[in-house]
């Protein structure tokens, strides 16, 4: 009598019993373990989301560069006199701010973490910044470049990512140098369209700043911000249309980029130069885009075509690694920032975060696959490394055009008329 | 700006208007046969896209033609999920919120999905037609916006078709005006809200495939179009099909147009501020404007 | 009231006891976690999800007492988020700074409810999501506040994680106790009948256009203070994330969850949501989509009053076996 009452009871607290065991599964999970012979390193990018693609390819860095220092069974550890393989602690925070913080409190307060690598985009940037200091933890950030970031004082931020305003600099300034060669007249009308962010912004600011500096090149004649994700673009195009641009810079995230650009190509329309910020060379959108890609030209923090041994290594490990080459620069800002931090773990001599943190500000990174080959950390935790320019050429090619010492190719400018 | 100029954004307004049109149809016909809000239609939004982009991608099968074959491979899993959970939760004369959540819970695990079988990736659909235009003097139509145009002002003539000619499309119009007396009159209404709910599902994919060879998409596809596809059922009214295409076109005309006077970055609040307004001059919708001159006349 | 509506004789006293002497053993609980050692992490999750309490709390006074369904709390949450923001950076002291926030959000829900309410069943519903996602778009478009970059607090002080649980702990118990007393209250019942039947209540004399209203203010309030709570924490915001589409569905969520329209379904289905979701998005990165939107429909499928719902079931049924006897 009694059992089946309590049969007929459990029957129904059917959905009552899956949360409890959930719950229970919570309590489990929730309990902070502590790993004593290995260095837990709290990663955190997005793989679900808008930003899922960049997120996903800077986490291969990261891993790629793991699998590397634990192929050689670790970093070495001083005071515990041996070296220790590293436990990547990896959260997706789908391209979601508040969780993108929650994820970087939690990796720093419980999960045991010495430092967390995380933060692709500015916006995700900005929300995990406030963690490092609240709880003393090094966190390094491989995809957000924006000053605001690096600008608050803190002291456990750092960045491997180069400030974009200095990207909207180094563009005006390849296309002032197209000018100084010929193969650009004086004097031409830039169109700008950026993406309502801090990217865009700073993007914009930085190149401002070049035409202030050298007057009489180029005359902004258009200047706008668009929202992302917008299904469609002619508004906007048809102003910059009416602006009687000469070239045209646009500042993007990839599907705007895509969207944007096959409107472009469908209202016949046509530019000098033509770019999308840091947008140019990506798989996606060869496929998306096909022909019309060719010589849409981007400023980019790495390129797989700089000529350096270290860069080529990569590229090879990467393949290896993930199965394709590496997409644009995403991956590489990733793999350094790895890196560097465990060199600077290991001149630490021990797992004390805020030991770490002071090695960071002196580490420099010797064989860094960025552009310049050595990575260092500013004053204000930012690396102010140079940029590359590159040029997509027919045939998925891509060339790098700017600085001339890196180039593996000369710019096409002006763009031929067909595309 | 010249008249050409104007004449091709009015253009670029027209088709995606047609775009809208054909993304919305699906919604108005499962809310007007059930009460009910489908939340889950972006999820058929972004499963339409990749199959089209299958079809196209492994099998060379040509987009336009696999939106046609969406058509009845999206009715019957619209029926199947129709079976499987929407028949099992109670319906009224009012929407519930029991199925907006069904729904929404729906639209998460398809997301989920999604992710699980393509990955991350932006994908786009590219052939020959897409960057193409063609001219005729200073005017260019976009052929792949023309030919999703086509495509969708056809489909929507088809379904006005099946509504007033087949004994189908009667039973749904008497259920949409009023569900007791069409069971009175022998409508057999559990039949006609399945295949109601697999036709709404069926243009929500092939929507889905249209949208595919116009934008990249990725899993999280789908939400901004549904968004839209709120405004323009309330512009046009939810039980009326008419009423879907005004609202198309009052969305993609202000859309296209207010730009020119705003800052591009206010174009999302163009849609919402007009439904805000809409709503509240018209609480029933432009159709329920037009029903009511129609009861006075 | 509480879980136990329309309690019977043989039980009532026991009942009364229990949902008086099981709330306060929880509030107990919670108010003795910082000194238990749990780490910050535990305290960080029960932080957020008291804060949802809050919203959630709010948001079932308009949506489950009253029955008019709101998809777009994020307004709310939003505004008090940011106008707490500003009124900390401008040097207003934190609580008068959520006070701000939550009278800022009364005064909106009075200009959306007013045009709104008149409109019925699903047009109210996607009207809210208009407005919300309206605000967004403007918010992120607006320079004083950042704009899309967001808006940052400067925080002086030093950073007590234990003085912001708390507030939250506060706050939620201030959302329950105003429930209980809006519940018990004749606008409470006015409410219920509106719910019922809006056209039966006002000839009884309801006037159910202001008790929407008012009640609406109320739950605004609760949102913003719930969001203001979440900003002083975070430190960081921005629209894209406070007044995000998916925290009005959040926020609408978790009373359907726990139950909607009683006075602890909200909370525990705030508990439900913030406990799981979390931990479901930290281990299983690429499955949360999938596990939530299935725990969502077989809730709906099988057990649509949530967890109170099934309780209730288990009570009646504890209570019919005892009450029958010996039989089986």
């Amino acid at each position: 009598m009694f059992n089946s009452c309590v049969h007929r009871l459990l029957q129904r607290s059917r959905a009552l019993l899956h949360v409890l065991a959930i719950a229970v599964i919570v309590l489990v999970l929730v309990s902070p373990a502590w790993g004593q012979d290995e260095i837990k390193i709290g990663v955190i990018m997005p793989i679900t989301g808008r930003e899922a693609k960049p997120g996903q390819y800077q986490r291969e860095g990261i891993e790629l560069a793991i699998k590397q220092i634990n192929d050689g069974g670790g970093i070495l550890i001083k005071s515990r006199g041996k070296k220790l393989p590293i436990k990547e602690v990896f959260y997706d925070d789908g391209s979601d701010q508040s969780r993108s913080a929650g994820m970087a409190e939690r990796a720093m307060s419980s999960d045991g973490v010495v430092a967390v690598i995380g933060g692709y985009s500015t916006a995700l940037g900005e929300a995990e910044s406030v963690m490092p200091d609240r709880y003393q933890t090094p966190w390094i950030t491989p995809g957000a470049g924006a000053t605001s970031t690096f600008s608050r004082g803190y002291e456990y931020v750092f960045g491997t990512l180069s400030p974009i305003d200095l990207l909207g600099y180094t563009t005006a300034q390849y296309l002032g140098n197209l000018v100084d060669k010929g193969k650009l007249s004086k004097g031409l009308k830039i169109a700008l369209a950026l993406e309502n962010t801090d990217h865009g912004v700073e993007y914009g600011h930085g190149i401002d700043n070049w035409n202030k500096e050298h007057p009489g090149y180029f005359n902004v004649v258009f200047s706008e911000k668009f929202e992302l994700g917008a299904t469609d673009f002619s508004g906007l195009l048809q102003k910059v249309k009416n602006s009687h641009a000469d070239i045209f810079l646009a500042d993007a995230h990839l599907q705007d980029y895509i969207t944007m650009h096959r409107q472009y190509i469908q209202s016949g329309m046509y530019h000098q130069m033509v770019s999308y910020g840091a947008r140019g060379p990506e798989a996606d959108a060869r496929k998306a885009l096909g022909a019309a890609t060719d010589y849409i030209f981007a400023g980019i923090w790495w390129s797989s075509k700089l000529a350096y041994p270290q860069v080529k290594k990569f590229n090879d490990d990467y393949q290896a690694f993930t199965g394709h080459p590496p997409d644009s620069w995403y991956p590489a800002t990733a793999y350094d920032a790895m890196r560097v931090l465990a060199v600077a773990i290991e001149h630490a001599g021990s797992l004390d975060k805020t030991a770490i943190r002071d090695q960071l500000r002196k580490t420099e990174l010797k064989n860094s696959i960025l552009p310049g080959q050595v990575l260092r950390f500013g004053k204000n935790g930012q690396i102010q490394g140079s940029f590359v320019i590159v040029q997509n050429k027919p045939d998925d090619k891509v060339d790098i055009v700017f600085p001339l010492d890196a180039a593996t190719g000369e710019s096409v400018a002006p763009k031929p008329k067909a595309h | 700006m010249s008249a050409a100029d104007f004449l091709n954004l009015f253009i670029a307004a027209v088709l995606l208007a047609g775009v809208y049109a054909a993304m919305s149809v699906g919604m108005t016909i499962i809310y007007g046969v059930m009460k009910i809000v489908n939340l889950a239609h972006a999820g058929f939004l972004m499963l339409g896209a990749y199959f089209v982009f299958e079809a196209y991608d492994r099998f060379k099968i040509d987009p336009l033609l696999g939106v046609l074959l969406a058509f009845p491979v999206f009715f019957f899993i619209g029926m199947g999920v129709h079976w499987l959970l929407v028949r099992r939760i109670a319906t009224s004369d009012q929407p519930t919120l029991t199925s907006l959540l069904l729904l929404f819970g729906v639209w998460l695990v398809l997301q989920n999905l999604g992710y699980l079988i393509w990955g991350n990736s932006d994908r786009a659909i590219l052939t020959p037609r897409t960057l193409s235009s063609i001219e005729i003097g200073p005017i260019s139509f976009p052929t792949i916006r023309l030919a999703v145009f086509v495509v969708a002002v056809a489909s929507l003539v088809g379904l006005e078709f099946v509504l007033h000619k087949t004994w189908f499309g009667r039973s749904v119009r008497a259920l949409m005006q009023n569900k007791e007396a069409g069971q009175i009159v022998g409508v057999n209404v559990n039949r006609t809200a399945q295949i109601a709910f697999g036709v709404g599902i069926a243009f929500a994919g092939a929507a889905g495939g249209l949208l595919a060879m116009l934008y990249s998409f990725n899993p999280d596809f789908g939400a901004t179009f549904q968004l839209r596809a709120f405004v323009i059922i309330v512009l046009g009214g939810l039980e009326s099909f008419g009423g879907v295409a005004v609202g198309s076109l009052i969305l993609a005309l202000a859309e296209t147009f207010v730009i020119l006077i705003l800052p591009a970055s206010y174009q999302p609040a163009i849609a919402f501020s007009l439904l805000v307004v809409a709503l509240i001059v018209l609480p029933e919708g432009i159709a329920g404007l037009w029903a009511k001159r129609r009861r006075w006349a | 009231m509480g879980v136990k509506e329309g309690g019977n004789v043989g039980g009532s006293s026991v009942s009364r006891f229990v949902s008086v002497v099981v709330p306060l053993l929880l509030l107990a609980g919670l108010a003795a976690v910082p000194f238990v050692g749990t780490g910050p992490n535990v305290i960080r999750l029960l932080f957020m999800t008291l804060t949802l309490v809050t919203a959630s709390v709010g948001w079932n006074l308009i949506g489950g007492f009253a029955g008019q369904i709101s998809f777009g709390f994020a307004v709310f949450y939003g505004l008090g988020a940011y106008t707490t923001a500003l009124s900390i950076n401008g040097g207003i002291p934190p609580f008068s700074a959520f006070l701000l926030g939550a009278i800022v959000a009364a005064v909106a829900s009075l200009l959306i409810g007013l045009p709104t309410f008149r409109l019925k069943g699903p047009y109210f519903a996607i009207a809210t999501i208009g407005v919300s996602e309206a605000v967004r778009v403007v918010m992120m478009n607006v320079p004083f506040t950042g704009g899309a970059s967001g808006y940052r607090i400067i925080d002086k002080a030093r950073f007590v994680q234990s003085h912001h649980y708390y507030t939250a702990l506060v706050l939620a118990v201030l959302a329950v106790v105003i429930s209980i007393l809006v519940r018990r209250s004749k606008l409470g019942l006015a409410l219920i009948a509106i719910r019922e039947d809006q056209d039966a209540a006002s000839d009884l004399g309801v006037n159910p256009f202001v008790a929407k209203l008012i009640v609406h203010a109320l739950a605004a309030a609760l949102a913003a203070a719930a969001g203001g709570v979440y900003a002083r924490y975070s430190l960081f915001i921005d629209p894209d994330g406070v007044f995000a589409f998916r925290n009005g569905i959040a926020i609408l969520l978790m009373p359907i969850i726990g139950g909607i329209g009683t006075i602890w379904g909200p909370v525990i289905g705030a508990f439900v949501y913030g406990i799981i979701h979390e931990e479901v998005v930290a281990n299983f990165p690429q499955a949360h989509l999938l596990i939530f939107g299935s725990l969502l429909i077989l809730i709906i499928l099988f057990e649509p009053g949530g967890v109170v719902g099934l309780f209730q079931k288990f009570m009646r049924t504890v209570r019919a076996r005892s009450s029958v006897g010996s039989h089986s």
